[in-house]
């Protein structure tokens, strides 16, 4: 579900339609709409697992406070998805713990794009 | 009570952990609290805790809210890439 109407800021503007790999499975979303708005759209909850007690985490305070919403995006873990912008073709895993870092970021072979 | 409340959601410490801490250790300081728990060490960098933290030393330590010292703020406030910084210092170096 997303906000259609909002009372403050109107009704509301959506880029064009893109699909995310999320966990090897497309899910669709709005260009430039955080990657988390489309994850919640599509019904999904959890974002990552904690490094202690292996607990699920999702959106908590959904302004880029507090970190506890953050995945693996393109390679690149610890990645706020509440205000990271949503691309076509974005590759994104859930967190175990710290997460890990792909190849494709070691090797630069991506741009600075999605990070905080 | 609350006991088993997580404070610290990045570290996962709880407020029973932050308040023994302080009992046995007779803590004074944010920054003690800190170095004895890891509260406020993880990934938001006690952006969440952090006030939070101040709360249950006030009440333990018995001081006031007011008097307890901030920990010391250390930029950068986020994580940044390595890249970015060595970028930054060769457009320095250019100048």
């Amino acid at each position: 579900m997303r906000i259609e109407m909002h009372p403050i800021l109107g009704e509301a503007q959506w880029g064009p339609k893109v699909t995310l790999m999320v966990d090897g499975k497309a899910v669709d979303a709005f260009e430039g709409e955080p990657i988390a708005t489309a994850l919640l759209a599509a019904g999904r909850r959890v974002f990552r697992h904690t490094t202690k007690r292996d607990e699920p985490r999702g959106v908590f305070c959904a302004l880029g406070r507090c970190t506890d919403c953050v995945m693996v995006v393109d390679g690149r873990p610890n990645v706020r998805t509440c205000v990271t912008a949503a691309r076509d073709g974005m590759v994104i895993e859930t967190q175990r713990g710290l997460g890990h870092w792909g190849t494709e970021q070691i090797l630069g072979e991506k741009g600075e794009q999605g990070h905080a | 009570m609350n006991d088993d409340l997580l404070i610290c959601r990045c570290q996962e410490i709880t407020k029973a952990e932050i308040e023994e801490a302080i009992r046995r250790n007779d803590l004074r300081l944010m920054r003690e609290v800190k170095r004895q728990t890891r509260a406020g060490m993880g990934l938001c960098q006690a952006k969440t805790c952090g006030h939070l933290v101040m709360g249950i030393l006030a009440a333990e330590s018995g001081q006031a809210p007011s008097e307890v010292e901030p920990d010391t703020s250390r930029p950068p406030v986020r994580a940044v890439p390595v890249r970015v910084l060595a970028n930054r210092v060769a457009d320095d170096d250019r100048d």
